[in-house]
């Protein structure tokens, strides 16, 4: 546990604050939905009503991570967080392909729901006609995903964020920048086992101490990807969960937590950890937590 | 007469495709970066050229090294932070892939960016000597150079620095290298290097690559000296979309059979393609081929 010599960003989306130093704020969490299939809006209904009041008891804020993977859902899911989360809430939208994610931030800005969203993401994927619709309806903030195909340890992170890595013409924070995106996560992005997975775990502080800006990954997908935990099928669930406390334990903002099926087991173990590293932290570098933290709410 | 070969100073233009990598990602499986080796070697094969490289579609050629030699890492611009050491191969597996592609007939040149431009090209936070920090660039890459030669037809080293400003350890610095190496040599130093030929002829290398095309009036400096070396004649300008004719380059040829007599063992473009664009680089590749065959003592 630890504290960083350089100033760390606190950004604000909505009332739900993410960065700092460690033991500050408590660990935002993100809940995915809508992965597969047609999206279950009653079900979902069900987990971010659960995720609120999760989010209530233990201070994690959560955020709905909404998956669009088909323009046909779109206008659907919109309306969905129009109708279902609370006035205001900020929610993510997590796409993978670039025309799809133009549709959505037109969409986003004619529903005039852009101030709410945190756009997941822009990475070295990035198109011009991105970046373009990008500048043309800014969302709040963006999630940046350091992910570098030549080099998956911390320094190849680093380089994607500040230079491209030759696969961009500028880094992904300049990029964010010339958008007029001014709040912006990392993602130090999370790989499968035997491609450094560790990876994404250990940039968390080498992110923190070079940028300041809130970090965090979906350590999930690496135990998604463990296939031999199938022999330990009890085990699985407990792993996922529990992969998430490396987070805060190595100083992150925000953990990709994966389902939000997920939801009930997560906040409390963040919640215990965020405890943990606080206790420690204010102690010896006297960072006061704040006052929805889970430390100040359980003790 | 043993034969001219057409080949390449290194690198080629191949577009990445960022966001197929990306989805890799997203959905965790592995990423291999063969497909962009086999559309730089499959150009240079489709062009005729007979010594062909991988292309160094992974990086510039700098960045190759510094991105797996211990000590550096990559920020704005590479950083050296600690003793340079080689503790894995840096180009040998993509060697063994480009192997597997070529027809036969065909030869591989192995690549390696030199000690001097390296250490002119990293910011030194560690060593704060630079002939020591040259020289362990040296020794890694001696290291590299060992390992490579049983895979390749000829070891290449790219040193454009030395146009700049050569040390006057630059012998000991490639020897450093190429001693004891079972494959032919090349010494490649692009930008005009009228100024430093005796020290470049100093080397023992089998082969000196210069651009020629850009730097004509190097025909009259070499025309000086006597000396041991081949020649590699860089014959169609690598920082010009302008694609040479084929009659063109021949004439340019034929200026340097005039003036090395029958030194030239290669001709090349004047230095890597990889900021053309793809079908210009493709282009000048052919009609350097297509010039070279032209040439009837050949």
């Amino acid at each position: 546990m630890f504290s960083f010599t350089k100033e760390q960003k606190t950004l604000e989306i909505s009332g739900v604050k993410i960065g700092g130093q460690p033991g500050m704020y408590p660990t935002v969490l993100f809940g995915g939905l809508f992965f597969k299939g047609e999206p279950d809006f009653e079900n979902a209904k069900k987990h971010i009503q659960n995720m609120l009041s999760l989010s209530k008891k233990t201070g994690n804020p959560g955020i709905p991570d909404f998956f669009i993977r088909r323009e046909e859902h779109l206008e659907s899911i919109i309306d969905f967080i129009e109708e279902n989360l609370p006035t205001g809430y900020p929610f993510s939208i997590d796409i993978i392909e670039p025309s799809l994610k133009i549709i959505a931030l037109e969409t986003l800005h004619k529903r005039k729901l852009l101030h709410r969203t945190i756009y997941n993401s822009i990475h070295i994927g990035v198109t011009d006609e991105e970046r373009e619709a990008l500048q043309k309806h800014t969302p709040e903030m963006a999630i940046l995903v350091a992910f570098n195909p030549k080099d998956k340890s911390s320094d190849g992170k680093i380089e994607v964020l500040s230079n491209g890595a030759n696969l961009l013409d500028k880094g992904l924070i300049d990029i964010s920048k010339e958008v007029g995106v001014k709040k912006t996560l990392v993602d130090t992005a999370a790989l499968a086992p035997g491609e450094n997975s560790g990876a994404s775990i250990a940039a968390i502080p080498v992110v923190k101490e070079e940028y300041g800006l809130p970090t965090g990954c979906a350590i999930h997908n690496v135990v998604e990807k463990s296939t031999w935990l199938n022999e330990f099928k009890t085990a699985r669930k407990t792993v996922d969960v529990s992969s998430n406390i490396n987070i805060p334990l190595y100083g992150g903002d925000f953990a990709i937590y994966g389902p939000i099926e997920n939801t009930d087991l997560v906040f409390p173990v963040i919640a215990w950890q965020d405890i943990l590293v606080s206790e420690y932290t204010e102690n010896y570098f006297g960072v006061s937590p704040v006052d929805y933290h889970p430390r100040r709410k359980f003790f | 007469m043993k034969k001219v070969k057409t080949t390449v100073i290194g690198s080629y233009p191949v577009q990445i495709n960022n966001m197929e990598l990306m989805k890799k990602y997203f959905n965790q499986t592995e990423i291999s970066w063969e497909k962009y080796i086999k559309k730089a070697v499959e150009d240079m094969v489709n062009a005729g050229i007979d010594l062909i490289s991988d292309g160094q579609t992974r990086d510039p050629f700098v960045n190759i090294f510094f991105r797996k030699l211990k000590g550096c890492r990559i920020r704005d611009r590479a950083e050296v932070i600690d003793k340079i050491e080689h503790v894995e191969p840096i180009t040998v597996e993509d060697q063994k892939y480009v192997k597997t592609l070529l027809p036969p007939g065909k030869e591989l040149i192995g690549l390696l960016t030199g000690p001097y431009t390296l250490t002119k090209t990293c910011v030194d936070l560690f060593y704060n000597d630079e002939k020591q920090l040259a020289f362990d660039f040296a020794d890694a890459l001696r290291k590299e150079a060992k390992i490579l030669q049983k895979h390749v037809h000829m070891i290449g080293i790219d040193e454009p620095f030395f146009s700049i400003s050569i040390p006057e350890y630059a012998r000991e610095l490639i020897v450093k290298i190429i001693k004891g190496l079972s494959c032919p040599t090349r010494l490649h130093v692009c930008g005009d290097v009228s100024n430093i030929v005796p020290k470049l002829l100093e080397i023992p290398v089998d082969v000196l690559s210069h651009e020629f095309k850009a730097s004509p009036h190097l025909f009259n400096v070499f025309k000086d000296y006597s000396f041991k070396q081949h020649i590699c004649l860089g014959s169609v300008r690598s920082d010009d979309t302008r694609v040479e004719t084929a009659e063109e380059i021949k004439t340019h040829i034929e200026k340097g059979i005039e003036t090395f007599n029958g030194r030239i063992s290669q001709i090349s473009p004047d230095c890597g393609l990889r900021l053309l664009p793809r079908n210009v680089a493709f282009q000048k590749l052919k009609n350097l081929v297509k010039a070279k065959e032209a040439i009837t003592i050949w």
